[in-house]
């Protein structure tokens, strides 16, 4: 119980210095001691007389940032562990259910189309596009599929995502110029320069209700690593939990997509990494996920502002750099301990 | 006796040399952007790819030579609205082959090399050519310019304003129309003289040039350090706080913030591909972000709003510079 307590204990204070790392960490230096400043000014009104360029860019900018980057890894890796584990499928990610191919097409709809007349940000057009991608591939897999097997929704989800991304494409070479595809392709790569308060207030509440929602069902979920008959032998309402389940996956990805755009890697990598260290008892692996995920995201995002000095890197290219090769070792290493 | 015949003789060559020139001889054979250019005679029917050139050829007079224009960025300018209502806009943006080479053009003018370049938007060069169609790629987007690095290309060298000029002179010899180019490229440069003149106690002033973005909060585009903003500040005194060979390089709000440029530059334009396309939103923006609005220029509402093809190698430039340089001239600025 000690054990566990201290483990927590260091997670949460990872956590807190990746954030602090983010804040203090930017495309121009600010000193760090200005930065705890504003903290303290806006905190516990210290009442630090400061350049309100630097308290603006710690406190609107970067700590938004970090906070996002925060819930979007941590959301991203928990839906990671889902679909992983109710799937049985070591490559499921976040994306398979035709989320981000759902979303550039909503996107793309209310940017090159005008759909909304304005009204509509591209952020709320590629929410309802991941929705509907989303539903249209539940229900190809509820069409096509045998009661309980999972297979069905894998493939449907590949078929969503192509159609999906098959209709994108047809938007963007009918009606757009090469530059107007290459504004949105660079918002879909994944970019977290336009985020404010209002997307904190959106996503970090989505992955603590996601998370919430899974550590609810962590039995179930612990259940179903044994497969669909074993967890329905053991009471639970196969159908029920997984559709509730993916469903939330589903949800908390799209608020991610439509805050973010699609940054891959972070909802493959980060549960197999959390497995690795902490075994398959969901209790342990949902919470070590989301803390995994989230430092990664930050620390990426990080990187993707400093890597270059004046130039941004999309943070999608980072978590991929970082990501594949670690996946590589971590399918090394599986193979080696068999 | 003999010597006021031979000051008329002197004075009438100098005065020719700037005025009149001598008739162009056919076939006439002209390099252009890495590729030779043979004219059997001038050409009667000219397609424009790009308003710069559609405005330059306007200029030249040679509104009735043009079967075609496309790639439109603005309304044309009003003195030339009578006679393009009489030519056939073939496209808003970028034409197709098809509707260009079914003009049977003897010619066609481009501003950007990407709508003609290796992965030609409209066709590449060669196809043109392959039909004895001339293709003239305005040199401002040719020379010294990587086209194929970067979003909108990346310059090598900066932008030298000379290659306007050699649009414009080129353009007179292929149409046979030299007096008129030669001056064209005289109002130019009086008008470019002015504009320097106005501003010259403004020193130590630096600058942003925002284009637009692709969505309100993002990284905005904005004028790299060798294009054509970057040379019209450089021209008026003006250091461009953005350092990117990139043509319109993204870069963040932060980084601009910190650099805190005197006055900022935000284009007006017609297109509305994201909102920040639009003029009022990009101030609406700089007014209530919590960082922008602590800017300087910000501050003292020095925001300087800028038609859009004023910012490209185009006849507007000239007046994009006067309008610079009035608005500049018009601060209190500490010297």
């Amino acid at each position: 119980m000690t054990a566990a307590l201290i483990r927590t204990l260091l997670a949460l204070v990872a956590l807190l210095l990746s954030v602090v790392a983010g804040v203090a960490i930017g495309e121009t230096s600010i000193e760090p001691g200005v930065v705890l400043q504003v903290l303290a000014n806006k905190l516990w009104n210290a009442g630090y007389v400061l350049d309100p360029i630097d308290e603006g860019i710690v406190w609107n900018y970067r700590l938004t940032r970090a906070l996002v980057a925060g819930a979007c890894g941590a959301g991203l890796a928990t839906c990671g562990v889902i679909l992983q584990s109710l799937l049985r499928n070591p490559l499921a990610d976040p994306y398979l259910l035709g989320i981000s191919a759902g979303a550039s097409t909503g996107a793309v709809l209310v940017a090159l189309l005008g759909i909304g007349a304005g009204a509509i940000s591209m952020s709320v057009g590629a929410f309802a596009g991941a929705v509907a991608a989303f539903a249209v591939v539940v229900l190809l897999g509820r069409a096509s599929g045998v009661p309980g097997s999972t297979g069905q929704i894998i493939l449907a989800g590949i078929a969503g995502s192509q159609l999906f991304n098959a209709l994108t494409a047809f938007l963007i070479t009918k009606s757009a110029s090469s530059e107007q595809a290459r504004g949105i392709m660079f918002w879909l790569l994944g970019n977290l320069s336009g985020v404010r308060w209002p997307s904190v207030w959106l996503a970090v509440p989505a992955a603590m209700a996601g998370l919430a929602v899974c550590l609810w069902h962590r039995r179930a979920l612990d259940a179903f690593t044994f497969g669909t008959d074993s967890a329905a032998s053991l009471g639970i309402a196969v159908r029920r939990v997984q559709f509730l389940l993916i469903s939330c996956a589903a949800l908390v990805t799209a608020v991610m997509v439509s805050i973010v755009g699609s940054i891959g890697f972070v909802g493959l990598v980060i549960p197999h990494a959390a497995r690795l260290l902490l075994g398959t008892g969901h209790t342990r692996l949902l919470p070590a996920s989301a803390l995994g995920g989230a430092v990664f995201l930050i620390a990426a995002d990080v990187l993707s502002r400093t890597l270059i000095k004046g130039q941004v890197i999309p943070v999608g290219v980072i978590t991929a750099l970082v990501g594949a090769p670690v996946f590589a070792l971590i399918l090394i290493g599986r193979r080696n301990a068999r | 006796m003999l010597l006021p015949r031979f000051v008329t003789l002197f004075a009438g060559l100098g005065f020719c040399s700037l005025v009149c020139a001598a008739p162009t001889e056919y076939p006439l054979t002209v390099e252009n952007c890495g590729a030779t250019l043979t004219f059997p005679h001038a050409p009667a029917r000219t397609v424009t790819i790009g308003q710069a050139g559609t405005e330059m050829l306007f200029a030249l007079g040679l509104g009735d030579k043009l079967a075609g224009t496309s790639l439109w960025f603005n309304d044309v300018l009003d003195k030339y609205k009578g006679q393009n209502d009489k030519i056939e806009r073939l496209a808003d943006n970028e034409p197709s082959f098809e509707s260009v080479i079914g003009k049977r053009p003897e010619l066609v003018a481009v501003e950007l090399e990407w709508m003609v370049g290796p992965q030609g938007a409209v066709a590449t060069r060669e196809q043109f050519h392959e039909l004895g169609i001339a293709t003239y790629l305005m040199p401002s987007d040719c020379e010294s310019k990587d086209n194929l690095v970067g979003a909108d290309g990346t310059r090598l060298a900066p932008f030298r304003v000379q290659s306007i000029y050699k649009s414009i002179t080129e353009l007179a010899r292929i149409f046979d129309v030299q007096a008129r180019g030669q001056q064209l490229n005289a109002q130019l440069k009086a008008s470019l003289a002015r504009s320097v003149a106005a501003v010259q106690d403004k020193n130590h002033t630096s600058a942003l040039v925002w284009f637009s973005s692709a969505s309100l909060d993002i990284d905005p585009y904005v004028a790299g350090h060798k294009g054509i903003p970057d040379f019209m500040l450089k021209t008026l005194g003006v250091r461009n706080v953005v350092q990117s060979d990139e043509e319109w390089p993204t870069v963040g709000w932060e980084t601009i913030a910190k650099a805190n440029p005197t006055f900022l530059v935000i284009a007006r334009m017609d297109r509305r591909r994201f909102p920040a396309d639009d003029y009022q939103k990009k101030l609406a923006f700089l007014h209530s972000d919590p960082v922008t609005r602590n800017m300087d220029a910000v501050k003292n509402n020095r925001i300087i709003i800028l038609d859009a093809m004023a910012m490209q190698a185009s006849l507007r430039m000239f007046d994009g510079l006067q309008s610079l340089a009035m608005a500049i001239n018009s601060y209190d600025l500490p010297k």
